[in-house]
């Protein structure tokens, strides 16, 4: 979904990230070519392994990579202190607020 | 695995009761073709009795007049009358059979015989019941048409015979394709079942093959994660280790776990824990490599944050497998636990005034990205503090991070306070209990000598005698490379 622009891609996923879904995880994390930037919604996440982890780890870093500004949803206590562990706060930005990532995005994008 | 069992089973199923379809409805075939080539049979078998009945009216008919002709008795003419007398009957039943077969040229063949009887009954019959006897012409012509009527007869039954030779070929003709199809039904089926055995038993040398090799990737991966864990820790007064490593329950889940403990000076002991992802062989030799590194970049340069940067820019270039670990040094003349985290989970601390606790994290796994920085958090702890490193499956075990990270610091908090000799082995016990373990954990404990307690107060432990200290429960006699191994 892509909102504004340049537009913000948008990638959504929920519940419990693991192994048994790693290809539905590789599927949703696919940037269109014409993304100004990246909002992960992982709001409703609760909890992932380490192969969803790395996954997601892996496509902050190449988007990231490839210039574009990311940024994450994340509410679930559970679920945050897992990206805590992986170290995602320190090189990205989490939200626990949708609109707040979006403006963040947006400001990005105008600068 | 189960569609490999299966497709073939229903298939022979399948080609099973399609065999016996066919055979029954073959068997019915059969049947009905023999019943009906014997009620044909019988029908010709009666036409032709006919047409003999009708043959032998009219050589009756015939004998009673000759007789008649030579003598002029009227006794002689009975034969002649009771001929006469059967004769249409027969005819017309003969008649009504051929018209049920169908017999065209047969029933013209018998008008024509119907015929010369009445130009016999007419030209000679009549004739010769009123001439006187020995009339030449009459005998001769007679013998002329009845040679012409038994002909039109002769070839009445040679045309039934061969309809019913023509039947006969015919259910010849099916039943030696019904033997054909039943013997390829046979042959159908024992292929099938040849077939099927064959694939049954190959998909058994298959499934035994990837057993045996299933069984010799676990051994060996546990034995590379036996070989490369560390069972001798550096003996030190002032601190004391332990450490336990359980294999995942699940075999495949084995591999890529790892501590260390290393001591790089007097006081300086370097730690390290971590976690490839991934399991069996592949990881267990990552494993390894990322575990070299470290210690390598310790030696160059004791700085948590700025080993983990060498490993993760080594790591990067070769191959990009990821590995959460944690580098730390203590210090055992100060106290001091320097470390630096890369996607792992937070060291825990426990201090004698105080209840555990989960440390900083921060840094993302070793092998993501080169341009990853890390940053050492520095603590001062204190004499009896335990710092207790570990693996996710320690507190990932339920899904609940929460619930996880809880019962570690309970566990720390009992054990702590405890004076075992195996801390990680209790820790693990008091976690686990005889649960079974999903994923590989690995727990390292560092305990500070309490200062109360009789050992070697921090500070004053000198370059001669770090390697003299014996720990981890039962005492051997000290020497200068006695060491406990632990197990």
């Amino acid at each position: 979904m892509n909102l504004g622009d340049p537009p913000i891609y948008t990638i959504r996923l929920s519940g419990e990230l693991e192994i048994g879904r790693k290809n539905e995880i590789r599927e949703a994390l696919q940037v269109s070519e014409d993304s100004g930037a990246v909002l992960l919604d992982l709001g409703e996440v609760t909890y992932a392994d380490s192969i969803a982890l790395t996954e997601l780890l892996r496509f902050c870093v190449g988007a990231q990579r490839d210039g574009l500004p990311v940024a994450l949803v994340i509410r679930t206590p559970q679920f945050a202190r897992l990206v805590e562990y992986a170290g995602l706060a320190s090189a990205f930005k989490i939200f626990n607020d949708r609109a707040a990532a979006v403006e963040y995005l947006a400001e990005c994008l105008r600068r | 695995m189960v569609p490999r069992v299966h497709a073939p089973l229903i298939f022979t199923l399948v080609l099973l009761l399609l065999l016996i379809v066919s055979l029954v409805v073959g068997g019915r075939l059969l049947q009905t073709i023999v019943t009906t080539s014997f009620q044909n049979a019988e029908g010709i078998r009666g036409s032709r009795m006919l047409a003999a009945h009708v043959i032998n009216e009219q050589l009756d008919e015939e004998t009673g007049i000759r007789g008649y002709a030579a003598v002029h008795q009227a006794i002689l003419l009975e034969p002649y009358y009771e001929g006469r007398s059967s004769f249409p009957s027969s005819v017309s039943r003969l008649r009504r059979a051929l018209q049920e077969r169908h017999q065209t040229q047969a029933l013209l063949t018998l008008d024509d015989a119907v015929y010369v009887n009445r130009r016999w009954e007419e030209h000679v019959a009549a004739p010769s019941r009123s001439t006187k006897p020995g009339n030449s012409y009459l005998a001769l012509h007679g013998k002329w048409l009845i040679d012409r009527f038994r002909i039109d007869m002769v070839r009445i039954d040679t045309l039934l015979a061969q309809e019913e030779a023509r039947g006969d070929a015919r259910a010849e003709a099916a039943i030696l394709w019904i033997g054909i199809f039943a013997a390829a039904a046979v042959v159908i089926v024992v292929l099938a079942t040849v077939l099927f055995s064959i694939q049954q038993y190959s998909l058994g040398l298959r499934l035994e093959g990837e057993r045996v090799a299933r069984e010799a990737e676990k051994r060996i991966a546990d034995t590379l994660q036996e070989a490369f864990l560390q069972r001798v820790f550096p003996t030190l007064a002032a601190v004391s280790f332990s450490a336990t490593y359980l294999p995942a329950t699940e075999e495949a889940k084995v591999g890529g776990d790892w501590y260390d403990a290393l001591q790089l000076s007097a006081n300086r002991v370097l730690l390290a824990i971590g976690d490839v992802t991934g399991h069996g062989i592949e990881a267990a030799i990552a494993m390894n490599r990322a575990r070299q590194l470290l210690i390598g970049s310790a030696l160059l340069d004791p700085d948590p944050r700025r080993m983990l940067e060498r490993v993760n820019r080594q790591l990067v270039q070769e191959d990009g497998t990821l590995i959460t670990a944690i580098a730390g040094v203590i210090d055992t003349s100060t106290y001091e636990f320097a470390y630096a985290t890369a996607g792992h989970p937070p060291p825990v601390l426990y201090e004698p005034d105080g209840r555990a606790r989960l440390l900083e994290v921060g840094g993302m796994p070793l092998g993501l990205a080169a341009g990853t920085v890390y940053r050492t958090q520095r603590l001062q702890t204190v004499a009896g503090a335990m710092i207790v490193l570990y693996t996710d499956g320690l507190i990932e075990h339920s899904r609940d991070i929460a619930a996880g990270e809880a019962e570690l610091l309970a566990a720390v908090d009992a054990v702590a306070t405890q004076p075992q000799a195996d801390a990680a082995a209790a820790i693990r016990d008091r976690i686990f209990g005889s649960r079974e373990i999903a994923d590989d954990v690995a727990i390292l404990t560092i305990r500070f000598a309490d200062a109360r307690s009789g050992g070697a107060r921090a500070g004053q432990v000198d370059d001669s005698t770090f390697t003299v200290g014996i720990e981890a429960g039962k005492l051997s006699a000290p020497g200068p490379s006695a060491f406990w191994r632990i197990a």
